[in-house]
């Protein structure tokens, strides 16, 4: 697949899944325990024998970068194997910050074009999913398209988050419909596109139309061809809070189809951190783990129910985590309580604190539409003090610090600020 | 190269090579050139199957190591850059661990990790006779290097130790080699060399005298195989050990001897220091990374190894299914666990079964554990699989192994790399099931305590 250079969408802000992408863009956030959630698709990349990406990145793309490192991770290192970062700059106008998907595409032709890609794939790097994009292209050859869009069924419930498209007995497209109100169709599109390079090279040069679903498909659809991919398998857009913590949730289901070790998952394991050199996890006296997944590195010596831990949490005794993803060097106190919490990296959390309990139905007062699930987030390197008793759905932000704290019992529904 | 002042002054050759340490800035603050070398080379009997494939440097250790990372590591953390590792017996294994040394910062322009296997010199017969005529077929690697002073290491215990305080000792002292030592309890002693330090100073001091395993053992400070030599003197011993050695150690020809002639120290290491000559050392040593307080602070050691020979880049986290319960034991990248496991230690991909039980075990990469399989004190080599049923240890007959009898007499049985233990099968104690052994090898249903299948 030296023909295809993939184009890897890496740039948004993820604003649904609050506080998680307020220091990193969507696509280094962590998941399932030791990944973050670009490298499911950076690993099917691997996986496909698709070995030049160009990663385009626009808000805060520090974690991403330290993350993608030299490409190594992922086997793109070597002659004619590589990742590049291809971050917004100044061109002949003065803002030229992506406006768009296709306008992210449009502003990087140049560095395809080095290249003289026959394909030009374009992925996002929002999901959590395993495919093999060989056959893909395979099946866009075959049917000589323009454009074809890997899609598959979604309840209809939730069409209204999706592109979605009616296709005639060849698979050809023949109606598109972007975020419908009332969709005609449950096919979806997944935001996988294959591109004839020249095609794409004049359909981007013929408009000025910045984002794929709502401007450069609907024209392409007049007179090319596009194709719908059928694709069965897991997939999960995780953007928002309570798709990212039920995706978690499907780690530990062996029945869910999420297996990222199966799929051959990857993640960079030298970066800040170095999840590599992390020991085995010690499952201490009097630990007790039920139904778990736990990256190296952890101390447990508490109970861990229904849980995802990633590498370097300490659980100390007395201590009960349940239904929660805790991430990176996170410390839980002794008998602190967490029900249905997900805590960002390296936040501390006093001894004899509860998190999460009560007030699961009263939604976030200031953020309703994030948090109403009951769910309740901590914040990257947030301090909760010992004792502490924290309502669901709350909010605590990152960097919080014991003086920031009004008092030690925290209403459901509140949002605390460094 | 971590830069440190030195009060004392060491010779340095006038013309240093390009590409090794700066020029010293002034006489007083002077930065020695050291190169360590390891030896890893020992086929050691005693670990039987476990050193069937590979050097005793190379056998796996507390879930993802190697052992031979432990003095990697220390050395990357003693900021000493150049390693070269004198290997002989099967050395396939170790060569794919050091791989370019990247694991333990050891690639650079002034750093790098060779190994150093044995080469067809002028005479016929040039295997190592032993350490000190190993590190004398490699003088070349010191002459390319140049250093002042050499490290020599053993590749075979676990321990954390800076070398820099030791390096110190020596400047301070104008040694020509000192040695390291650990306290070890008398009745152990005669296992070891032993040194009588002179005073009681806490870094240590002279060293008055030295005796290699002695039957009755009067000093309870023993060498850890831990010898850093003036360059020029080393080359200068070994050379003439070649000559005229008998047994071309160092612990026997060599340190006895220089005591005499030149100014040797003692330097005391305080801490951890884990000697895994024997199966049930070995066990034990493993098991020390458990327990509430681990005797071996892992989590602190930061102990490097090379990830993609360790399988971990390929690993996703640990997972425990519902019905699973684990105490007291280390649980490494993908393993998943739906059975019993207690006081044991698993290596990467391991997978116990429903219903299976692991009690004060080790399990090497990849083991699987079927339905309802006991193991009960068992090392099991990389990719063993239990099947349903099968009982490994059980019984209270300690009958030693046959084979083995001094070494294999505690109740720990040994399973060889891919072996197959078939359903149902009980295993007693002390046996050995070598690498590769299938279901036809195995004649009956109960192998007895101290019996050998392969």
């Amino acid at each position: 697949m030296s023909e295809t250079v993939v184009m890897l969408l890496a740039g948004g802000g993820g604003t649904r899944l609050g506080i998680l992408a307020h220091l990193r863009a969507k696509p280094a956030v962590p998941f399932g325990g030791m990944y973050r959630i670009i490298d499911f698709t950076l690993s099917n990349v691997m996986n496909s024998g698709i070995s030049t990406v160009a990663v385009l990145t626009q808000y805060k793309p520090l974690s991403l970068m330290w993350h993608l490192g030299t490409g190594e991770p992922w086997d793109m290192i070597g002659r004619t194997r590589g990742v590049k970062i291809l971050p917004p700059r100044t061109g002949e106008r003065d803002s030229d910050w992506y406006r768009g998907t296709a306008d992210a595409v449009r502003q990087n032709m140049s560095y395809v074009d080095r290249f003289d890609p026959k394909e030009i794939l374009i992925l996002s790097g929002d999901h959590i999913y395993y495919m093999d994009y060989a056959p893909m292209i395979r099946f866009h050859r075959e049917k000589e398209a323009d454009l074809t869009i890997a899609m598959m069924e979604v309840p209809w419930e939730e069409t209204r988050q999706f592109g979605v498209a009616k296709t005639d007995e060849n698979g050809r497209i023949v109606l598109w419909q972007e975020k419908p109100e009332d969709a005609a169709s449950n096919l979806a599109s997944m935001g996988i596109y294959v591109f004839d390079a020249a095609y794409l090279r004049g359909a981007l040069g013929r408009s000025s139309g910045s984002d794929f679903g709502h401007h450069v498909i609907p024209t392409a659809l007049e007179k090319d061809r596009v194709f719908a991919y059928p694709f069965q398998g897991y997939w999960r857009d995780v953007g928002t809070l309570q798709a990212y913590w039920e995706a978690n949730r499907d780690m530990l289901d062996p029945a869910s189809g999420l297996d990222p070790e199966a799929w051959r998952t990857r993640t960079n394991l030298e970066e800040a951190g170095r999840l590599g050199d992390r020991p085995p996890t010690h499952i201490a006296p009097p630990a007790k783990i039920t139904a778990s997944v736990i990256g190296p590195g952890c101390r447990i010596e508490g109970e861990v129910t229904r849980s995802v831990l990633s590498p370097g949490v300490v659980v100390g005794k007395g201590a009960r985590v349940e239904d929660s993803v805790i991430m990176h060097d996170a410390v839980v106190g002794e008998k602190v309580v967490l029900r249905r919490v997900i805590a960002d990296k390296q936040c501390r959390i006093g001894g004899g604190a509860h998190l999460g309990s009560g007030g699961e139905g009263v939604p976030n007062e200031e953020f309703p539409k994030q948090l109403f699930t009951g769910l309740t987030v901590v914040g990257k390197d947030a301090a909760i003090p010992a004792g502490a008793e924290v309502g669901a759905n709350s909010i605590l932000f990152p960097g919080l610090r014991e003086r920031d704290w009004p008092s030690r019992k925290i209403d459901p529904g509140s949002t605390l600020r460094a | 190269m971590q830069h440190r002042a030195f009060s004392a002054t060491i010779p340095t050759s006038p013309q240093r090579r390009l590409g090794g340490p700066a020029a010293p800035l002034s006489e007083e603050l002077v930065v020695p050139n050291v190169v360590a070398m390891i030896l890893a080379g020992g086929r050691v009997d005693e670990l039987s199957v476990l050193t069937l494939h590979r050097p005793k440097s190379a056998v796996p250790f507390g879930g993802m190591y190697r052992v031979i990372d432990f003095p990697l590591s220390n050395l990357m953390h003693s900021a000493i850059e150049q390693v070269g590792i004198l290997s002989q017996y099967r050395s396939y294994s170790l060569i794919h661990h050091i791989g370019v040394g990247a694991s333990w910062d050891l690639i650079g322009r002034n750093r790098g990790a060779t190994i150093l296997p044995p080469q067809k010199g002028v005479s016929d017969t040039d295997w190592y006779r032993g350490t000190a005529d190993a590190v004398y077929q490699n003088l070349e690697f010191l002459d390319q290097h140049d250093p002042d002073l050499v490290l020599v290491l053993s590749g075979d215990h676990i321990y954390r130790m800076d070398y820099q305080p030791m390096i110190e000792l020596h400047l301070r002292e104008k040694a020509d080699a000192t040695i390291g030592f650990v306290p070890v309890a008398r009745e152990q002693a005669g296992r070891f060399g032993l040194g009588k330090i002179d005073g009681e100073g806490e870094e240590g001091g002279r060293l008055l005298d030295y005796v290699e395993k002695p039957e009755k053992p009067e000093y309870t400070w023993a060498s850890m195989t831990v010898y850093l030599f003036r360059s020029e003197l080393l080359i200068r011993v070994v050379s003439e050990n070649a000559r005229k050695g008998t047994s071309w150690e160092f612990g026997r020809d060599i340190i006895p001897e220089l005591i005499r002639s030149s100014r040797v120290f003692a330097y005391r290491h305080h801490g951890y220091w884990g000697y895994t000559r024997t199966v049930d050392e070995y066990w034990r040593c493993n098991m020390d990374l458990l327990g509430e307080n681990p005797a071996i602070p892992i989590e602190e050691w930061d102990v490097r190894t090379n990830l993609d020979n360790a399988g971990l880049r390929d690993r996703g986290p640990a997972h425990f299914h519902e019905g699973s319960t684990v105490t007291d034991s280390r649980i490494s990248s993908g393993c998943r666990i739906s059975g019993t496991v207690s006081h044991s230690i698993l290596f990467p991909g391991c997978c116990v079964a429903k219903g299976a039980v692991v009690r004060d075990s080790i399990l090497f990469s990849g083991v699987q554990v079927e339905k309802g399989a006991v193991l009960d004190r068992v090392v099991c080599d990389e990719r063993a699989r239990i099947e349903r049923g099968a009982h490994v240890g059980c019984g209270d007959d300690l009958t030693p192994n046959r084979a083995q009898p001094d070494l294999l007499r505690s109740g720990i049985n040994l399973v060889g790399k891919k072996a197959v233990v078939p359903a149902g099968l009980r295993i007693e104690r002390n046996c050995i099931v070598g690498p590769n052994t299938a279901r036809h090898h195995f004649s009956a249903d109960r192998i007895r305590s101290g019996d050998l299948v392969s």
